[in-house]
């Protein structure tokens, strides 16, 4: 069985500052990983190395400093990582991204039959790069996967969380999944991992090993143009009964919720 | 006389910063201490500044009323355990950040400031404070500096006292003073900002504190080391010291059922859970490349020491993916036992073998349960002996008296001391004359009482009540 693993990589912080100038994220200072759901992916991808013998490829599209991702993805027992980078790529939407990687698979011939990607990353959390991906390269689609349950021959069963309710599909391989953290426990790279990824190489390709066209790559390839960022600020009402009466103030809390915009009505 | 004294604090820091409810003072009764008495004091009053302090110290002499100092009321000794007819002195509402002097690299802060909130103003200024107590989270600086705080980072940083620079300090008979300044280097007369950290409220009241910031560590790792038995762990401690050519940040244990009670209350598993211990190391450099080769270097020894396996984090989360594990022991000792007794004991490093030893047959011994965690690399054990639940109050009082007696002595004969970083306070002061002789305890004494004639600062802390 052969496994591609879609990672990113994104700035290593739960703060992410947005500069009020330019409206794009300052990275200034900080260092790059593996986005936190891709390494989800790929601990499900690792995990069904052990139990299927699979062979796990793990792709990226970003700067050069994503080697270093890279490597880290080698050390937890990735077999080879491919990084996609070339300053056309750079400022590439969701599409251009998708447009390049799918692109990518085909020129270097990467095998698969399972695509695993985290939902959405950290930075962007536009959650499209999966999907369009997959449209790209004519794969079904199961979106927030929370649990995988089973490989069978030439397809797989996995569990996805909606809204309200859990969905249960079997879908036939090749396919793509995106998965949300439940469906597994990242494992900590061991010395030895550390070591073996120092000797392997990542392979790195630009737009012209892969015989691509300015035209279709990078901010000129992308149909998406970014007029405006801004942040939201959240505002709280509170509202202070007093009173003597609990079950009263609990009353005016129900009155409250009920009227309450966007309250769930039974 | 209880009334005109609430009166006169009133006039001195208004009538919005005195508690007397006795929900209020309950609160105030105890810190997180588990085998100390709470203690319920006549009022609760919060002081803003400096000249606050200094006239109630100066009321406090007039009346002959024990006063105790308070920060976050985090202390592991009962410190901050007021005298029933006394009032407590809380420094919660002095929490502010004077200066930020990145040039002098050091910062002036108001002792009630929380720990956190230094280590993070210095880091977005791309500084370093390197006093990093378990607590930071919710200890104040003020308690830190009282009780002298440690934590993860004393193998490398030292405690707190190493990174205060100067303080101002209200003495007990209400006059202000200063010492130190934003100077690295001071000896000018006796070291008197040495004499007040660690001096547990009983000689002062810091109410300035200056502190060093170091430019912040770039690139660092954390190693978890899994080893099927204690003794081979800890026997590694002082020889990867010694040997490594490397100082860690950190070296830190958690043996069998600290991690049992951390997973517990995280609700998680540590890798290879189960086994007898873990060590946890953490080093630090200037770049990726010499990290890179430190960890190698490091855990290849440890593996030829006996280490199951080196589990290797180099990024931000998977380093708080370990270190949660040894964050989380206290609160799930608390959580889980919340009979115990928590030591603190701290030996030079290469008795801490024959320490730990110790502790498993001093348990047995004594009926008890015990286990073992905290900064093996600085020789400071947090040994906790825990109420099985069939033992019933009086048998664990006596057990835990016998179990901490034959603990301290076995640490002195060792050349240890009785607490690394938690202090005396009232939990400790019966035993203080197994480690110190009788003419040490008085000079102590004789600075206590030069300093504070009337004994109101913080009184019956520290000195045995019998030498």
């Amino acid at each position: 069985m052969k496994i591609l693993v879609l990672a990113k990589q994104v700035p290593d912080t739960d703060k992410v500052k947005i500069d009020p100038l330019t409206g794009t994220m300052i990275r200034e200072g900080l260092d790059a990983v593996i986005n936190p759901l891709d390494l989800h992916a790929l601990e499900l991808a690792l995990c069904l190395k052990e139990t299927h013998r699979a062979q796990i490829t793990v792709l990226s599209m970003g700067p050069m400093s994503t080697e270093m991702v890279l490597r880290d993805t080698l050390a937890l027992g990735a077999d080879r990582a491919i990084l996609l980078s070339d300053s056309a790529f750079a400022g590439s939407d969701t599409w251009a991204t998708s447009y390049t990687l799918s692109e990518a698979v085909k020129k270097l011939n990467i095998e698969y039959d399972l695509v695993i990607c985290g939902e959405k990353a950290t930075d962007g959390e536009t959650g499209q790069v999966g999907v369009e991906f997959a449209v790209l390269l004519n794969l079904p689609v199961i979106t927030y996967v929370s649990r995988f349950v089973s490989l069978q021959n030439d397809s797989i069963v996995v569990e996805r969380t909606v809204e309200d309710a859990y969905e249960t599909w079997k879908v036939r391989l090749p396919a793509l999944i995106s998965v949300l953290r439940s469906v597994s426990e990242p494992r900590l790279p061991t010395l030895s991992g550390k070591k073996m990824s120092l000797s392997k190489k990542v392979e790195i390709y630009n737009a012209r090993d892969l015989g691509l066209k300015n035209n279709d790559l990078g901010l000129t390839g992308s149909p998406t143009r970014v007029v405006k960022v801004y942040n939201t600020k959240l505002s709280r009402n509170c509202q202070l009964y007093m009173g003597k009466d609990l079950n009263q103030g609990i009353q005016e809390v129900v009155k409250i919720l009920k009227n309450y915009k966007g309250s769930v009505r039974r | 006389m209880r009334e005109m004294i609430i009166e006169k604090l009133k006039s001195i820091v208004g009538q919005e910063n005195i508690k007397t409810d006795y929900d209020e003072l309950e609160r105030y009764s105890k810190d997180e201490t588990s085998s100390v008495e709470p203690s319920v004091p006549i009022a609760v009053v919060f002081v803003n500044n400096a000249e606050q302090v200094s006239d109630i110290l100066k009321l406090a002499n007039q009346y002959k009323i024990p006063v105790t100092p308070r920060g976050a009321g985090t202390g592991l000794s009962g410190g901050a355990i007021p005298k029933k007819d006394g009032i407590v002195l809380s420094l919660e509402k002095m929490n502010h950040i004077l200066e930020l002097d990145l040039e002098n690299m050091a910062v002036v802060v108001e002792p009630g400031v929380i720990t956190d909130e230094i280590q993070k103003l210095a880091e977005e200024n791309g500084f370093f404070y390197a006093g990093d107590p378990a607590s930071s989270e919710s200890s104040s600086i003020g308690g830190n500096v009282a009780e002298n705080a440690g934590g993860v980072k004393v193998l490398k940083y030292g405690p707190t006292a190493f990174h205060v620079l100067g303080l101002e300090v209200v003495l007990p008979t209400g006059e202000i003073v200063n010492f130190g300044g934003k100077m690295m280097k001071n000896v000018m007369g006796y070291d008197m900002i040495r004499l007040f950290i660690g001096s547990e409220g009983t000689l002062g009241v810091v109410t300035k504190i200056i502190l060093r910031l170091i430019p912040k560590p770039k690139y660092s790792a954390v190693l978890l080391t899994p080893f099927g038995d204690m003794e081979t762990a800890v026997s590694c401690v002082p020889k990867v010291l010694c040997e490594s050519g490397i100082l860690p940040t950190s070296i830190e244990l958690m043996d069998r059922y600290s991690v049992e009670i951390s997973s517990k209350f995280l609700n998680d598993n540590i890798p290879q859970q189960g086994v007898d211990c873990h060590l946890i190391f953490e080093i630090e450099a200037l770049d990726k490349e010499s990290l890179t080769r430190a960890y190698i270097s490091l855990g290849e020894k440890l593996q030829q020491m006996g280490a199951l396996e080196v589990y290797i984090a180099d990024n931000r989360h998977q380093k708080m993916k370990i270190w949660k594990f040894r964050k989380a022991i206290a609160e799930g000792i608390i959580a889980f036992r919340p009979k115990h007794c928590m030591e603190d004991v701290g030996v030079p490093i290469k008795a801490i073998p024959a320490l730990i030893r110790s502790t498993y047959d001093i348990a047995r011994e004594n009926g008890v349960e015990v286990l073992n965690f905290g900064h093996v690399g600085d020789g400071n054990v947090h040994v906790t002996f825990l109420k099985p639940e069939t033992m019933n109050e009086e048998q664990w009082e006596n057990s835990m008296h016998r179990s901490l007696e034959k603990l301290y002595h076995i640490t002195a004969n060792l050349g240890g001391t009785m607490t690394g970083e938690h202090g005396v306070g009232i939990k400790r002061k019966d035993y203080l004359n197994i480690f110190l002789t009788q003419t040490e305890i008085q000079l102590m004494k004789k600075i206590k009482q030069a300093i504070d004639p009337n004994n109101i600062l913080n009184p019956n802390k520290i000195f045995p009540d019998r030498i």
